[in-house]
């Protein structure tokens, strides 16, 4: 009797635990599930629903998409995005493929500083960029223009940057470093012996790379510029600063222009909606591509590459390399900087226009600037907060398959990646800014933007991590007795923790220096740091837009040098791209 | 202290609407004490008055703390500079502003209406419809400021329900680069191919002082004008104030700009002159007006009566703009009597700039 009892309690004991384990397990999943359904689901069906749907009439009706479609002045801009996006596929093709096959597979020197330098346009977002191209190749005030024609005499300078190549250039410049991330991980993981075998038989490097290395990197260049064109027709700012100007609408400024006064939101939406799924069928054609070119990879793993040696033609390829970081990093710092130090930025770089004036502003004297920038760090730390906790919950339950239908909640957590920022944006307007759920006017509607909006590269780090963690402790630790939470909690978050602060880090940097959805989901005191400085934009205010541009890009490689030691410019890097 | 301005300063008392019996005092000091004998009695009792009002106002809106402005008045410097002569004069009292072009401002608030926020006290745009339709939704609060009476005559009472004042004064004119030969004197004037790839306007679907110039451009010569014009290839910028940039960097030549941000470059050294186009300058006179659910309503009165303060008018020149005050000189040493200006009447503007801004977009693609 005496022993019978504790056995049977313990027994009992043991059920329930295992009963509230399992209840336990079902609350997370409707909660992860709920949250999802809130951040992805629903501003999406808005969209769709404000779409067939007229605010006049209160009907359903199929007139917007008529009236988005047929006009001529909604057609333009179209066109003109999808010319925009797929020139800067090509160029940034280009770019990121010759700079990843240089760095991985020659003698060039200062590879090391060729892959910072791609990493640090990374970073940088394009339409800070083009601000700073304004400065230097309006075509008659630019800087080099002014410079060109000085020296050659001539009436006119050669560039201009108010025009639709001006916009692929700038957009170009800061979105190859995806495709070099694609491409240089396959060239890495390439397997060398057909490399080394044709080098046997005699061929050139030139010969090899071109009929060995890039046919077997194909997939990966192709997927990395489906990923530059997927930014590039999304992109906000900077068609903003350069294509309005020149008298051209992209869809996105057009999307904006259906939100100012007299507002058309159900055009919008209709509006909206072939894109998505342009950039929907985009996506899944990348993912295609990508499983295909694994493929190619499955052999020859790990093995030491001799780089081509290319004697003389080192420097030169050196030359020819640092021109795209030239483009996205070392002119426009320089002209920010300069342009942040000037009292008038039209008058140029002259002692007497020097001044510390704008820096003191945006820290000190201007309230609204520094509540943005508070702003911007609480947001950005929320937002990158909340994205990883559920990306690696989500990648967790995901890969071990521990609830049922687990495999729904990853797809849905990668979903917005296909969601251009303004179009996130529209969704989470029409769905939070009206009852019942009402977060615009407050913080919480733009981290919850930005928490959507970087969930997908939160995620994908979080799997890759996850994949890369041993079942065999957690098995041990479920053995044993402990349930799925606690194994989580002891064993695998430890032997994440490395990757849960990149996690943070890809999701953090974004979200600080995002603008498309944040251009439509501020109030003035909910601002953050790039709705100051796209507000600031017009108005001719450049040097106050370059002095808080600068300050935000400083906050954001701070943190970078800081987290650097810990987890390394490889995995940043490899993460984005993948 | 000169007759004229006792007598404004009582108009002050009664438009403060604290007393009738002050109100009879006053018709019957106008007709039977005579202006000689009000001279000497009237300014002390007007200040009494105005000062106590303002005095318990000030107090409310210690309490208060703050308050939020929204401007498309004028440039960001000049918002700055009337925030500073502010709280100068009223320490204890934040001011929160933003400055936006007009209809940037006015979606911003629409989208704030309709989402029930109460974010913003005090709204200042340059469009008068924007007050118009604001007016309909029944979303402004009927206020007369203190010392509305020191505005000239014709620009006191454009809201007979007192719901919005005028807050600032602006032209549209002609701007372009010092040294220009043979500048444009007159709108008909840019149409010419000389200045082809030379010209640099705003967006009537971003600024309000550019609507209102498309608008009037439009009545006087049709919409012909925009036609033509476009051939000339504009450069098309967003603010009003991108002409004065353009100009001044040598990116474009000539602009329909605004008097005060050309004039403040000018004074900082930049090369740019100002014309009054001898087919009229286009005056805006740019209402300011208090929201009925304003998070801080005694801090919005008072911050709007400090509009029609004499320090408010300095500041206004001292930013280059004109001062509502006509006894505070002009910037452009042109008194605004002396300018040849229309102006757009607000029913016309209400209906007419949408369908401006459609227009617009048909004929220059943006």
């Amino acid at each position: 009797m005496v022993p019978e009892a504790p056995v049977g309690s313990s027994a009992e004991h043991r059920f329930h635990a295992r009963r509230r384990g399992l209840d336990l397990s079902i609350a997370v999943w409707v909660g992860v599930a709920a949250i999802l359904l809130f951040m992805v689901i629903v501003p999406l069906a808005f969209i769709f629903v404000a779409s067939v749907h007229s605010d006049e009439t209160d009907r359903l009706t199929l007139a917007n998409y008529v009236e988005a479609f047929s006009r001529a002045i909604y057609l333009q801009p179209i066109r003109n995005s999808l010319l925009l996006a797929a020139a800067v596929a090509v160029v940034s093709c280009l770019c990121g493929t010759l700079l990843s096959w240089a760095v991985s597979h020659t003698d060039m020197p200062a590879r090391n500083l060729i892959r910072n330098l791609v990493f640090a346009a990374f970073v940088t977002p394009s339409f800070l960029g083009a601000a700073a191209w304004i400065f230097l190749a309006a075509p008659n005030s630019g800087w080099l223009n002014r410079a060109w024609v000085a020296l050659t005499g001539a009436a006119h300078g050669p560039f201009n940057i108010y025009s639709l190549g001006g916009a692929i250039f700038v957009i170009a410049m800061y979105s190859y470093p995806y495709t070099f991330a694609f491409a240089s991980n396959a060239l890495e993981l390439i397997p060398s012996e057909m490399e080394r075998s044709a080098a046997l038989l005699g061929a050139s490097w030139w010969r090899i790379t071109w009929r060995i290395t890039l046919p077997l990197v194909r997939p990966a260049l192709i997927a990395g510029a489906v990923l530059s064109f997927l930014e590039a027709i999304a992109e906000f700012g900077t068609p903003a600063f350069l294509l309005i100007p020149a008298g051209q609408q992209v869809i996105t400024t057009q999307l904006y222009l259906f939100f100012q006064f007299p507002t058309r939101p159900n055009l919008a939406a209709a509006y909206a909606i072939p894109l998505l799924l342009v950039t929907a069928g985009l996506f899944v054609l990348q993912q295609r591509l990508l499983r295909r070119g694994r493929f190619t990879t499955v052999a020859g793993k790990g093995a030491v590459r001799e780089p081509f040696r290319l004697g003389r033609w080192r420097w030169v390829l050196f030359a020819i390399c640092i021109i795209p970081p030239l483009c996205s990093l070392i002119l426009p710092y320089s002209a920010l900087v300069v342009t942040s130090l000037s009292r008038a930025w039209g008058r140029g770089p002259l002692p007497g226009n020097l001044t510390t004036h704008w820096y003191r502003w945006a820290l000190f004297e201007n309230g609204a600037a520094r509540m943005a920038i508070q702003h911007s760090l609480t947001y950005a730390s929320a937002a990158a907060t909340i994205a990883t906790v559920l990306a690696i919950f989500t990648a967790y339950v995901a890969h071990r398959r521990l609830l049922p239908g687990a495999r729904i909640l990853a797809f849905v957590a990668v979903a917005p990646f296909v969601v251009p920022g303004i179009i996130l944006a529209i969704g989470f307007f029409s769905a939070y800014a009206r009852p019942p759920i009402v977060l615009y006017g407050t913080g919480w509607m733009l981290i919850a933007a930005f928490a959507t909006r970087f969930l997908p590269i939160a995620y994908s780090g979080s799997e890759s991590a996850i994949r890369s963690i041993d079942v065999e402790l957690e098995n041990a630790a479920r053995t044993l007795g402990s349930t799925a939470l606690r194994t989580f909690g002891r064993i695998t978050l430890p032997l994440l923790r490395r990757h849960v602060l990149s996690t943070w880090l890809t999701a953090f940097i974004p979200s600080l220096r995002e603008l498309s959805s944040a251009v439509f989901l501020f109030t003035p005191a909910t601002a953050v740091m790039t709705n100051v400085i796209f507000d600031l934009s017009d108005g001719g205010n450049f040097e106050p837009v370059s002095a808080l541009g600068v300050l935000m890009m400083a906050m954001a490689f701070g943190l970078i040098a800081v987290a650097y030691p810990v987890i390394g410019r490889t995995v940043l890097i490899h993460r984005q791209g993948s | 202290m000169s007759r004229s301005n006792s007598v404004d300063r009582l108009e002050m008392i009664v438009h403060s609407g604290c007393s009738m019996i002050r109100r009879e005092f006053l018709q019957l000091g106008m007709g039977a004490l005579g202006a000689a004998a009000f001279d000497a009695l009237s300014p002390s009792l007007a200040r009494a008055a105005a000062s106590n009002d303002e005095e318990k106002l000030y107090a409310e809106a210690r309490k208060e703390g703050k308050v939020v402005w929204w401007t498309a008045h004028y440039a960001l410097s000049a918002a700055e500079a009337v925030r500073n002569a502010f709280v100068a004069k009223y320490p204890g009292i934040e001011v929160e502003f933003i400055r936006q072009t007009a209809q940037v401002i006015y979606q911003r608030l629409t989208q704030n209406l309709k989402a029930h926020i109460r974010e913003v006290d005090v709204f200042a745009s340059t469009d008068e419809a924007h007050y118009l339709a604001l007016k309909n939704q029944g979303v402004l609060a009927a206020y007369t400021p203190l010392g509305i009476s020191n505005l000239p005559k014709p620009f006191q009472d454009i809201d007979p329900d007192r719901t919005y004042h005028v807050g600032a004064l602006g032209l549209v004119l002609i701007n372009y680069r010092a040294k220009l030969e043979n500048p444009p004197q007159k709108w008909t004037d840019l149409l010419d191919p000389n200045w082809q790839g030379k010209i640099t306007l705003g967006h009537p679907g971003f600024s309000g002082y550019v609507g209102n110039w498309v608008v009037a451009i439009w009545d006087k010569y049709g919409w012909d004008y925009f036609t033509k014009l476009a051939k000339n290839k504009p450069k098309i910028a967003r603010s009003i104030f991108d002409t004065v940039t353009d100009i001044v960097s040598g990116e474009r030549q000539v602009g329909a700009g605004p008097d005060s941000n050309s004039l403040e470059s000018k004074a900082k050294g930049n090369p740019i002159e100002i014309q009054f186009p001898t087919d009229d300058s286009i005056l805006i006179a740019s209402p300011v007006g208090i929201l009925k659910e304003a998070p801080h309503p005694n801090a919005a009165r008072l911050f709007e009566n400090f509009f029609y303060t004499r320090e408010y008018s300095t500041t206004m020149a001292k930013t280059f703009n004109y001062p509502l005050r006509s006894d505070v000189a002009a910037p452009s040493g042109v008194p605004l009597e002396k300018v040849k200006w229309y102006r757009n009447k607000a029913q016309r503007l209400e209906k007419a700039i949408p369908d401006a801004i459609a227009k617009w977009r048909e004929t220059f693609g943006v």
